[in-house]
Protein backbone atom coordinates (compact mmCIF):
# COMPACT_ATOMS: atom_id res chain seq x y z
CA UNK A 1 0.00 0.00 0.00
CA UNK A 2 1.00 3.87 -0.69
CA UNK A 3 2.77 5.47 2.05
CA UNK A 4 0.43 8.64 2.64
CA UNK A 5 1.32 11.85 4.45
CA UNK A 6 -2.37 12.74 5.78
CA UNK A 7 -3.12 16.78 5.95
CA UNK A 8 -7.00 16.40 5.91
CA UNK A 9 -7.04 16.44 9.67
CA UNK A 10 -10.26 18.70 8.86
CA UNK A 11 -12.02 16.45 7.04
CA UNK A 12 -11.64 14.04 10.07
CA UNK A 13 -8.66 12.69 12.16
CA UNK A 14 -6.87 9.66 13.50
CA UNK A 15 -8.31 8.61 16.94
CA UNK A 16 -6.38 8.95 19.72
CA UNK A 17 -4.93 5.48 21.28
CA UNK A 18 -6.14 6.53 24.76
CA UNK A 19 -9.66 7.25 23.29
CA UNK A 20 -9.69 3.82 21.81
CA UNK A 21 -8.79 2.62 25.07
CA UNK A 22 -12.33 4.07 26.83
CA UNK A 23 -14.00 3.07 23.93
CA UNK A 24 -12.80 -0.24 24.17
CA UNK A 25 -14.01 -0.67 28.06
CA UNK A 26 -17.31 0.17 27.31
CA UNK A 27 -17.65 -2.75 24.47
CA UNK A 28 -16.40 -6.34 25.27
CA UNK A 29 -17.51 -8.68 27.54
CA UNK A 30 -16.60 -7.61 31.00
CA UNK A 31 -16.65 -4.25 29.83
CA UNK A 32 -19.55 -1.27 30.34
CA UNK A 33 -21.72 -2.55 27.69
CA UNK A 34 -24.74 -2.28 29.19
CA UNK A 35 -27.74 -0.20 28.18
CA UNK A 36 -27.35 3.15 30.35
CA UNK A 37 -30.65 3.51 30.57
CA UNK A 38 -30.97 0.49 32.45
CA UNK A 39 -30.48 1.87 35.96
CA UNK A 40 -31.73 -0.75 37.74
CA UNK A 41 -28.84 -2.98 37.54
CA UNK A 42 -25.02 -2.63 38.17
CA UNK A 43 -23.84 -2.77 34.73
CA UNK A 44 -26.35 -0.38 33.73
CA UNK A 45 -25.22 2.22 36.03
CA UNK A 46 -21.47 1.65 35.69
CA UNK A 47 -22.87 2.21 31.92
CA UNK A 48 -24.74 5.49 32.88
CA UNK A 49 -21.56 6.62 35.14
CA UNK A 50 -19.42 6.72 31.66
CA UNK A 51 -21.98 8.51 30.22
CA UNK A 52 -22.24 11.19 32.44
CA UNK A 53 -18.35 10.96 33.28
CA UNK A 54 -18.17 11.89 29.26
CA UNK A 55 -21.05 14.64 29.86
CA UNK A 56 -18.94 16.38 32.32
CA UNK A 57 -15.81 16.42 30.08
CA UNK A 58 -17.27 17.63 26.76
CA UNK A 59 -18.94 20.04 29.31
CA UNK A 60 -16.15 21.56 30.94
CA UNK A 61 -13.67 21.52 27.39
CA UNK A 62 -16.18 24.47 26.26
CA UNK A 63 -17.02 25.82 30.22
CA UNK A 64 -20.97 24.24 29.93
CA UNK A 65 -22.58 23.02 32.47
CA UNK A 66 -23.26 19.03 32.09
CA UNK A 67 -26.76 19.95 32.26
CA UNK A 68 -27.06 21.36 29.14
CA UNK A 69 -24.74 18.88 27.06
CA UNK A 70 -26.87 16.38 24.52
CA UNK A 71 -25.28 14.03 22.84
CA UNK A 72 -26.11 13.68 19.06
CA UNK A 73 -24.69 11.64 16.18
CA UNK A 74 -22.29 14.50 15.16
CA UNK A 75 -22.35 18.51 15.03
CA UNK A 76 -24.53 17.98 11.90
CA UNK A 77 -27.48 16.90 13.96
CA UNK A 78 -26.68 19.23 16.56
CA UNK A 79 -26.65 22.20 14.09
CA UNK A 80 -30.13 20.91 12.84
CA UNK A 81 -31.46 20.01 16.34
CA UNK A 82 -30.57 23.81 17.46
CA UNK A 83 -31.46 25.30 14.55
CA UNK A 84 -34.76 23.82 13.74
CA UNK A 85 -35.55 23.27 17.60
CA UNK A 86 -35.59 26.96 18.61
CA UNK A 87 -36.58 28.67 15.57
CA UNK A 88 -40.18 26.23 15.74
CA UNK A 89 -39.89 26.72 19.21
CA UNK A 90 -39.66 30.43 19.74
CA UNK A 91 -41.50 30.91 16.28
CA UNK A 92 -43.88 33.59 17.62
CA UNK A 93 -40.49 35.48 18.98
CA UNK A 94 -39.71 36.40 15.70
CA UNK A 95 -39.23 34.90 12.17
CA UNK A 96 -35.36 36.67 11.31
CA UNK A 97 -32.59 34.75 11.46
CA UNK A 98 -28.47 35.79 10.46
CA UNK A 99 -25.82 33.73 9.53
CA UNK A 100 -23.74 33.73 7.05
CA UNK A 101 -22.57 32.26 3.32
CA UNK A 102 -19.83 30.11 4.77
CA UNK A 103 -21.59 28.43 7.24
CA UNK A 104 -21.35 24.37 6.78
CA UNK A 105 -24.19 22.95 4.94
CA UNK A 106 -25.29 21.63 8.50
CA UNK A 107 -26.20 25.00 8.80
CA UNK A 108 -27.44 26.43 5.44
CA UNK A 109 -29.67 23.55 4.75
CA UNK A 110 -31.49 23.93 7.91
CA UNK A 111 -31.91 27.17 7.28
CA UNK A 112 -32.94 26.63 4.01
CA UNK A 113 -35.65 24.56 5.28
CA UNK A 114 -36.76 27.25 7.63
CA UNK A 115 -37.17 29.52 5.17
CA UNK A 116 -39.46 27.01 3.53
CA UNK A 117 -41.72 27.13 6.98
CA UNK A 118 -41.78 30.87 7.07
CA UNK A 119 -38.50 31.98 8.44
CA UNK A 120 -36.79 35.00 6.44
CA UNK A 121 -32.71 34.52 6.86
CA UNK A 122 -30.04 36.92 6.17
CA UNK A 123 -26.53 35.29 4.81
CA UNK A 124 -24.08 38.02 5.45
CA UNK A 125 -21.10 37.54 3.22
CA UNK A 126 -18.14 37.87 4.70
CA UNK A 127 -15.03 40.09 3.52
CA UNK A 128 -12.39 39.05 1.22
CA UNK A 129 -10.83 37.60 4.47
CA UNK A 130 -13.84 35.63 5.47
CA UNK A 131 -14.28 37.65 8.13
CA UNK A 132 -17.79 38.42 9.21
CA UNK A 133 -17.60 41.56 11.73
CA UNK A 134 -19.54 41.81 14.32
CA UNK A 135 -20.84 44.98 13.22
CA UNK A 136 -22.03 43.63 10.20
CA UNK A 137 -24.16 41.29 12.52
CA UNK A 138 -25.67 44.22 14.52
CA UNK A 139 -26.58 46.01 11.36
CA UNK A 140 -28.56 43.24 10.15
CA UNK A 141 -30.34 42.27 13.32
CA UNK A 142 -34.15 43.37 13.31
CA UNK A 143 -37.00 43.76 15.99
CA UNK A 144 -38.15 40.56 14.81
CA UNK A 145 -34.68 38.83 14.93
CA UNK A 146 -34.65 35.46 16.52
CA UNK A 147 -31.55 33.83 16.59
CA UNK A 148 -27.96 33.93 14.87
CA UNK A 149 -25.58 31.53 13.79
CA UNK A 150 -22.29 31.85 13.09
CA UNK A 151 -19.03 29.46 13.06
CA UNK A 152 -16.59 29.22 14.86
CA UNK A 153 -13.90 28.73 12.41
CA UNK A 154 -14.60 27.65 9.02
CA UNK A 155 -13.66 24.45 7.85
CA UNK A 156 -12.19 25.34 4.47
CA UNK A 157 -10.53 28.40 5.29
CA UNK A 158 -9.37 28.24 8.80
CA UNK A 159 -10.68 31.18 9.50
CA UNK A 160 -11.86 31.75 13.14
CA UNK A 161 -14.88 34.69 13.61
CA UNK A 162 -15.24 36.95 17.23
CA UNK A 163 -17.45 34.66 18.35
CA UNK A 164 -17.60 36.49 21.50
CA UNK A 165 -18.39 39.85 20.65
CA UNK A 166 -21.27 38.53 18.14
CA UNK A 167 -22.55 36.83 21.63
CA UNK A 168 -22.45 39.91 23.86
CA UNK A 169 -24.39 41.53 20.74
CA UNK A 170 -26.82 38.96 20.70
CA UNK A 171 -27.22 38.84 24.51
CA UNK A 172 -27.68 42.84 24.93
CA UNK A 173 -30.69 42.07 22.05
CA UNK A 174 -32.03 38.89 23.44
CA UNK A 175 -31.05 37.26 20.12
CA UNK A 176 -30.44 33.39 20.48
CA UNK A 177 -26.50 32.98 19.06
CA UNK A 178 -26.09 29.38 17.54
CA UNK A 179 -22.30 28.45 16.63
CA UNK A 180 -20.81 25.38 15.20
CA UNK A 181 -17.76 24.78 17.05
CA UNK A 182 -17.09 21.44 14.96
CA UNK A 183 -13.58 22.77 13.86
CA UNK A 184 -12.45 25.42 16.91
CA UNK A 185 -13.79 23.27 20.26
CA UNK A 186 -10.74 21.87 21.60
CA UNK A 187 -8.34 23.19 19.56
CA UNK A 188 -9.28 27.27 20.97
CA UNK A 189 -10.43 28.33 23.69
CA UNK A 190 -14.17 28.59 23.85
CA UNK A 191 -16.59 29.15 26.63
CA UNK A 192 -20.35 29.29 26.75
CA UNK A 193 -20.48 31.37 29.36
CA UNK A 194 -18.09 34.17 28.59
CA UNK A 195 -19.15 33.74 24.86
CA UNK A 196 -23.01 34.08 25.60
CA UNK A 197 -22.91 31.01 23.02
CA UNK A 198 -26.77 29.73 23.94
CA UNK A 199 -26.56 26.83 21.41
CA UNK A 200 -23.15 25.42 20.81
CA UNK A 201 -22.44 22.32 18.11
CA UNK A 202 -19.99 20.21 18.79
CA UNK A 203 -18.57 16.64 16.95
CA UNK A 204 -15.81 14.32 18.00
CA UNK A 205 -13.87 13.10 15.23
CA UNK A 206 -12.25 16.45 14.57
CA UNK A 207 -10.77 16.04 17.52
CA UNK A 208 -9.17 12.43 17.55
CA UNK A 209 -12.18 11.15 19.01
CA UNK A 210 -14.35 8.64 16.80
CA UNK A 211 -16.78 9.77 14.11
CA UNK A 212 -20.62 9.51 15.24
CA UNK A 213 -20.10 11.21 18.17
CA UNK A 214 -21.35 14.57 18.57
CA UNK A 215 -23.16 16.69 20.83
CA UNK A 216 -25.62 19.98 21.60
CA UNK A 217 -24.22 22.34 24.43
CA UNK A 218 -24.85 25.91 25.51
CA UNK A 219 -25.24 28.24 28.56
CA UNK A 220 -28.46 28.08 29.14
CA UNK A 221 -31.41 25.66 27.69
CA UNK A 222 -33.71 27.66 25.28
CA UNK A 223 -36.44 25.32 25.41
CA UNK A 224 -35.72 23.40 22.49
CA UNK A 225 -39.06 22.36 19.86
CA UNK A 226 -40.29 19.44 21.66
CA UNK A 227 -42.05 18.58 18.77
CA UNK A 228 -40.75 14.38 18.84
CA UNK A 229 -38.91 14.51 15.57
CA UNK A 230 -37.70 10.94 16.69
CA UNK A 231 -40.02 9.10 18.63
CA UNK A 232 -39.20 6.40 21.36
CA UNK A 233 -37.68 6.13 24.97
CA UNK A 234 -37.31 9.87 25.51
CA UNK A 235 -33.50 9.71 26.08
CA UNK A 236 -31.39 13.21 26.23
CA UNK A 237 -34.28 14.80 27.52
CA UNK A 238 -36.36 13.72 25.75
CA UNK A 239 -34.50 15.42 22.26
CA UNK A 240 -33.21 12.48 21.01
CA UNK A 241 -34.28 9.20 21.61
CA UNK A 242 -32.55 6.06 21.07
CA UNK A 243 -30.18 3.82 22.96
CA UNK A 244 -26.73 6.02 23.91
CA UNK A 245 -23.57 4.48 22.06
CA UNK A 246 -21.61 4.56 25.56
CA UNK A 247 -18.42 3.46 23.62
CA UNK A 248 -18.61 6.43 21.21
CA UNK A 249 -20.00 8.85 24.27
CA UNK A 250 -17.17 8.01 26.23
CA UNK A 251 -14.52 8.08 23.23
CA UNK A 252 -16.15 11.80 22.72
CA UNK A 253 -15.98 12.61 26.57
CA UNK A 254 -11.31 11.15 27.08
CA UNK A 255 -11.23 12.95 23.11
CA UNK A 256 -12.28 16.58 25.00
CA UNK A 257 -10.67 15.95 28.27
CA UNK A 258 -7.17 15.25 26.09
CA UNK A 259 -7.72 17.93 23.79
CA UNK A 260 -8.56 20.39 26.49
CA UNK A 261 -5.62 19.29 28.74
CA UNK A 262 -2.83 19.83 26.30
CA UNK A 263 -4.94 22.28 24.17
CA UNK A 264 -2.18 25.43 24.33
CA UNK A 265 0.87 23.11 24.14
CA UNK A 266 -0.39 21.24 20.81
CA UNK A 267 -1.87 24.57 19.49
CA UNK A 268 0.94 25.94 19.45
CA UNK A 269 3.40 23.09 18.23
CA UNK A 270 0.18 22.89 15.41
CA UNK A 271 0.32 26.71 14.56
CA UNK A 272 4.30 26.17 14.12
CA UNK A 273 4.09 23.15 11.99
CA UNK A 274 1.17 25.47 9.65
CA UNK A 275 3.55 28.19 9.30
CA UNK A 276 6.35 26.45 8.16
CA UNK A 277 3.81 24.53 5.34
CA UNK A 278 3.13 28.32 4.68
CA UNK A 279 6.81 29.46 4.24
CA UNK A 280 7.54 26.68 2.29
CA UNK A 281 4.71 26.90 -0.09
CA UNK A 282 4.94 30.78 -0.24
CA UNK A 283 7.57 30.78 -2.45
CA UNK A 284 6.10 29.58 -5.21
CA UNK A 285 5.07 31.74 -7.53
CA UNK A 286 1.69 32.28 -8.05
CA UNK A 287 0.43 30.52 -4.76
CA UNK A 288 -1.77 32.89 -2.56
CA UNK A 289 -3.25 32.30 1.27
CA UNK A 290 -7.15 32.23 1.73
CA UNK A 291 -8.70 33.53 4.73
CA UNK A 292 -7.18 36.24 7.34
CA UNK A 293 -3.34 36.08 7.35
CA UNK A 294 -3.28 36.06 11.43
CA UNK A 295 -7.25 35.39 12.45
CA UNK A 296 -6.42 31.62 12.07
CA UNK A 297 -6.76 28.31 13.88
CA UNK A 298 -3.43 26.27 14.37
CA UNK A 299 -4.63 23.65 11.81
CA UNK A 300 -6.13 24.53 8.45
CA UNK A 301 -3.82 26.08 5.83
CA UNK A 302 -5.88 27.04 2.56
CA UNK A 303 -3.80 27.91 -0.80
CA UNK A 304 -4.60 28.55 -4.18
CA UNK A 305 -2.41 27.46 -6.86
CA UNK A 306 -2.81 29.82 -9.94
CA UNK A 307 -1.84 28.42 -13.23
CA UNK A 308 -2.57 24.97 -12.65
CA UNK A 309 -5.61 22.81 -12.91
CA UNK A 310 -7.01 21.69 -9.66
CA UNK A 311 -7.59 17.84 -10.82
CA UNK A 312 -4.85 17.28 -12.00
CA UNK A 313 -2.96 18.90 -9.02
CA UNK A 314 -4.73 16.82 -7.11
CA UNK A 315 -3.78 13.65 -9.06
CA UNK A 316 -0.66 14.07 -9.10
CA UNK A 317 -0.55 14.59 -5.26
CA UNK A 318 -1.13 11.27 -4.90
CA UNK A 319 0.98 10.59 -1.64
CA UNK A 320 -0.98 13.30 0.06
CA UNK A 321 -4.13 13.05 1.66
CA UNK A 322 -5.13 16.29 1.05
CA UNK A 323 -8.30 18.29 -0.09
CA UNK A 324 -9.51 20.38 -2.80
CA UNK A 325 -12.20 21.84 -0.27
CA UNK A 326 -14.67 20.86 2.08
CA UNK A 327 -14.71 17.05 2.30
CA UNK A 328 -18.55 17.61 2.63
CA UNK A 329 -18.55 19.42 -0.94
CA UNK A 330 -16.34 17.72 -3.27
CA UNK A 331 -18.30 14.65 -4.52
CA UNK A 332 -20.31 17.75 -5.72
CA UNK A 333 -17.66 18.50 -8.06
CA UNK A 334 -18.85 22.26 -7.62
CA UNK A 335 -16.73 24.88 -6.92
CA UNK A 336 -16.22 25.83 -3.31
CA UNK A 337 -18.65 28.04 -2.20
CA UNK A 338 -16.65 29.43 1.06
CA UNK A 339 -14.32 30.44 -1.98
CA UNK A 340 -16.66 31.94 -3.97
CA UNK A 341 -17.51 33.65 -1.49
CA UNK A 342 -14.91 35.23 -0.71
CA UNK A 343 -14.47 36.73 -4.53
CA UNK A 344 -12.41 33.50 -6.08
CA UNK A 345 -13.06 32.54 -9.73
CA UNK A 346 -14.87 28.93 -10.38
CA UNK A 347 -11.09 28.29 -11.71
CA UNK A 348 -9.11 29.63 -8.69
CA UNK A 349 -11.43 27.98 -6.51
CA UNK A 350 -10.47 24.74 -8.17
CA UNK A 351 -7.40 25.14 -7.93
CA UNK A 352 -7.64 25.67 -4.36
CA UNK A 353 -5.55 22.85 -1.35
CA UNK A 354 -6.92 22.52 1.69
CA UNK A 355 -3.91 21.13 3.98
CA UNK A 356 -5.13 20.36 7.22
CA UNK A 357 -2.81 19.49 10.16
CA UNK A 358 -3.26 17.56 13.54
CA UNK A 359 -2.10 15.95 16.62
CA UNK A 360 -0.09 13.31 14.66
CA UNK A 361 1.12 15.84 11.79
CA UNK A 362 5.16 15.85 11.71
CA UNK A 363 7.72 18.41 10.56
CA UNK A 364 8.52 15.36 7.88
CA UNK A 365 5.08 15.28 6.88
CA UNK A 366 5.14 19.42 6.59
CA UNK A 367 8.29 18.89 4.39
CA UNK A 368 7.04 16.53 2.26
CA UNK A 369 4.01 18.19 0.77
CA UNK A 370 5.94 21.20 -0.01
CA UNK A 371 8.19 18.84 -1.99
CA UNK A 372 5.31 17.26 -3.76
CA UNK A 373 3.65 20.41 -4.26
CA UNK A 374 6.45 22.31 -5.50
CA UNK A 375 6.96 19.54 -8.00
CA UNK A 376 3.53 19.04 -8.94
CA UNK A 377 3.07 22.55 -9.38
CA UNK A 378 5.77 22.74 -11.69
CA UNK A 379 5.49 19.51 -13.74
CA UNK A 380 1.94 20.61 -14.78
CA UNK A 381 2.49 24.49 -15.06
CA UNK A 382 5.62 23.10 -17.69
CA UNK A 383 3.05 21.29 -20.22
CA UNK A 384 0.92 24.20 -19.50
CA UNK A 385 0.06 26.97 -22.55
CA UNK A 386 1.60 30.22 -21.80
CA UNK A 387 -0.56 32.83 -21.17
CA UNK A 388 -2.07 35.04 -23.60
CA UNK A 389 -1.13 38.61 -23.58
CA UNK B 1 0.62 8.55 -9.79
CA UNK B 2 -2.76 7.75 -8.60
CA UNK B 3 -2.90 4.22 -9.36
CA UNK B 4 -5.86 3.70 -6.98
CA UNK B 5 -8.13 5.99 -7.97
CA UNK B 6 -11.12 4.07 -9.91
CA UNK B 7 -11.80 7.52 -11.82
CA UNK B 8 -9.03 7.23 -13.99
CA UNK B 9 -8.03 4.12 -16.35
CA UNK B 10 -4.90 2.77 -17.42
CA UNK B 11 -4.17 5.07 -20.25
CA UNK B 12 -4.78 8.15 -18.42
CA UNK B 13 -2.38 6.74 -15.28
CA UNK B 14 0.53 5.81 -17.98
CA UNK B 15 0.11 9.07 -19.62
CA UNK B 16 -0.13 10.84 -16.85
CA UNK B 17 2.80 9.49 -15.49
CA UNK B 18 4.88 10.29 -18.71
CA UNK B 19 3.52 13.51 -19.99
CA UNK B 20 4.59 12.02 -23.28
CA UNK B 21 3.90 14.36 -26.26
CA UNK B 22 4.66 17.54 -24.48
CA UNK B 23 6.28 20.39 -25.63
CA UNK B 24 9.17 22.04 -24.20
CA UNK B 25 8.42 25.75 -23.21
CA UNK B 26 8.92 28.27 -26.05
CA UNK B 27 8.96 25.58 -28.39
CA UNK B 28 9.60 26.63 -31.64
CA UNK B 29 6.82 27.62 -34.41
CA UNK B 30 8.22 28.67 -37.42
CA UNK B 31 8.56 27.34 -41.15
CA UNK B 32 6.98 23.66 -41.09
CA UNK B 33 5.04 23.96 -37.89
CA UNK B 34 1.58 24.75 -37.48
CA UNK B 35 -0.26 25.88 -34.54
CA UNK B 36 -4.11 24.70 -33.16
CA UNK B 37 -4.99 26.57 -30.43
CA UNK B 38 -8.51 26.11 -28.53
CA UNK B 39 -10.04 26.57 -25.09
CA UNK B 40 -9.50 29.17 -22.32
CA UNK B 41 -7.86 28.44 -18.96
CA UNK B 42 -10.72 29.97 -17.40
CA UNK B 43 -13.15 27.52 -18.29
CA UNK B 44 -11.15 24.60 -17.25
CA UNK B 45 -9.37 23.96 -20.39
CA UNK B 46 -7.17 25.14 -22.95
CA UNK B 47 -5.12 23.31 -25.52
CA UNK B 48 -2.28 24.22 -28.02
CA UNK B 49 -1.15 21.83 -30.80
CA UNK B 50 2.18 22.35 -32.43
CA UNK B 51 2.37 19.97 -35.66
CA UNK B 52 5.40 20.00 -37.95
CA UNK B 53 4.95 19.17 -41.26
CA UNK B 54 6.29 17.25 -44.03
CA UNK B 55 5.56 15.76 -47.28
CA UNK B 56 2.15 17.17 -46.66
CA UNK B 57 1.77 15.28 -43.90
CA UNK B 58 2.18 15.45 -40.16
CA UNK B 59 5.46 14.48 -39.28
CA UNK B 60 5.19 15.08 -35.53
CA UNK B 61 3.03 16.46 -32.99
CA UNK B 62 3.49 18.26 -29.80
CA UNK B 63 0.84 19.47 -27.06
CA UNK B 64 0.71 22.00 -24.37
CA UNK B 65 -2.55 21.79 -21.98
CA UNK B 66 -4.12 23.20 -19.02
CA UNK B 67 -6.55 20.81 -18.02
CA UNK B 68 -7.77 17.90 -15.81
CA UNK B 69 -5.78 14.57 -16.38
CA UNK B 70 -8.56 12.95 -18.71
CA UNK B 71 -7.62 15.84 -20.97
CA UNK B 72 -3.67 16.12 -20.56
CA UNK B 73 -3.66 12.20 -21.76
CA UNK B 74 -5.81 12.76 -24.70
CA UNK B 75 -3.80 15.62 -25.78
CA UNK B 76 -0.55 13.31 -25.06
CA UNK B 77 -2.25 10.46 -26.75
CA UNK B 78 -3.74 12.63 -30.03
CA UNK B 79 0.15 13.84 -30.57
CA UNK B 80 0.73 10.13 -31.48
CA UNK B 81 -2.44 9.80 -33.58
CA UNK B 82 -2.38 12.77 -35.83
CA UNK B 83 1.18 11.57 -36.44
CA UNK B 84 1.01 11.01 -40.48
CA UNK B 85 -2.56 12.60 -40.95
CA UNK B 86 -3.04 14.92 -44.07
CA UNK B 87 -5.12 18.08 -43.74
CA UNK B 88 -8.30 16.38 -44.72
CA UNK B 89 -7.73 13.97 -41.50
CA UNK B 90 -7.52 16.84 -39.12
CA UNK B 91 -10.68 18.50 -40.40
CA UNK B 92 -12.86 15.28 -40.03
CA UNK B 93 -10.96 14.26 -37.06
CA UNK B 94 -13.87 13.65 -34.15
CA UNK B 95 -13.15 13.42 -30.50
CA UNK B 96 -15.31 10.31 -29.77
CA UNK B 97 -12.24 8.30 -30.70
CA UNK B 98 -10.01 9.89 -28.01
CA UNK B 99 -12.63 9.42 -25.74
CA UNK B 100 -12.59 5.56 -26.26
CA UNK B 101 -8.74 5.69 -26.45
CA UNK B 102 -8.48 7.43 -22.87
CA UNK B 103 -11.61 5.75 -21.33
CA UNK B 104 -12.83 9.41 -20.60
CA UNK B 105 -16.09 9.29 -18.44
CA UNK B 106 -19.05 11.32 -19.98
CA UNK B 107 -18.58 13.86 -17.52
CA UNK B 108 -14.90 15.03 -19.48
CA UNK B 109 -16.83 15.24 -23.02
CA UNK B 110 -17.16 18.57 -23.05
CA UNK B 111 -13.36 18.81 -22.42
CA UNK B 112 -12.60 16.43 -25.64
CA UNK B 113 -14.46 19.38 -27.74
CA UNK B 114 -11.76 21.40 -26.68
CA UNK B 115 -9.20 19.27 -28.10
CA UNK B 116 -11.15 18.47 -31.23
CA UNK B 117 -11.82 22.32 -31.68
CA UNK B 118 -7.97 22.54 -31.42
CA UNK B 119 -7.22 20.41 -33.91
CA UNK B 120 -9.77 21.84 -36.51
CA UNK B 121 -7.99 25.17 -35.37
CA UNK B 122 -4.62 23.33 -36.66
CA UNK B 123 -6.33 22.27 -39.72
CA UNK B 124 -6.77 25.95 -40.86
CA UNK B 125 -3.60 27.16 -40.28
CA UNK B 126 -2.09 24.32 -42.86
CA UNK B 127 -0.31 26.18 -45.40
CA UNK B 128 -1.45 26.29 -49.21
CA UNK B 129 -4.42 25.31 -50.56
CA UNK B 130 -7.65 26.23 -48.22
CA UNK B 131 -8.93 23.18 -50.44
CA UNK B 132 -8.70 19.61 -48.58
CA UNK B 133 -5.97 17.80 -50.14
CA UNK B 134 -7.81 14.07 -50.46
Amino acid sequence: MTEFVYLDNAATTAVDPRVVEAMLECLGPGGDYANPSAVGHDPGRRARARVEQARAEVAAAVGADPSQVIFTSGATEADNLALLGAARFYRERGRHIVTSRTEHPAVLDACRQLEREGFEVTYLKPGTDGIVEPAQIEAALRADTLLVSLMHVNNEIGVVQDVGAVGRLCRARGVLFHVDAAQGAGKLPLDVERDCIDLLALTAHTVHGPKGGGALGGRREPRLGRARRRGGGGQERGLRSGTLATHQVAGMGAAYRIAAACMAEEGARIAALRDRLWRGLAVIPGVTLNGHPTRRAPGILSVTVDGVEGESLLYCLSRLAVASGSACATTSGEPSYVLRALGRSDRLAQSTLRLSLGRFSTVADVDTAVQEITAAVARLRAVAPERRP
Amino acid sequence: MNDADPRYGGEVRRRMASLAGAAPAHAATGPGVITGRAGDREQGAEVVLLLRLAQGRVAEARYRAFGCPHLLAAASWLTERLVGCVRADLERWDWREAAGAVEVPPAKFGRLLTLQDAVRDAAGNWPGDAASTV
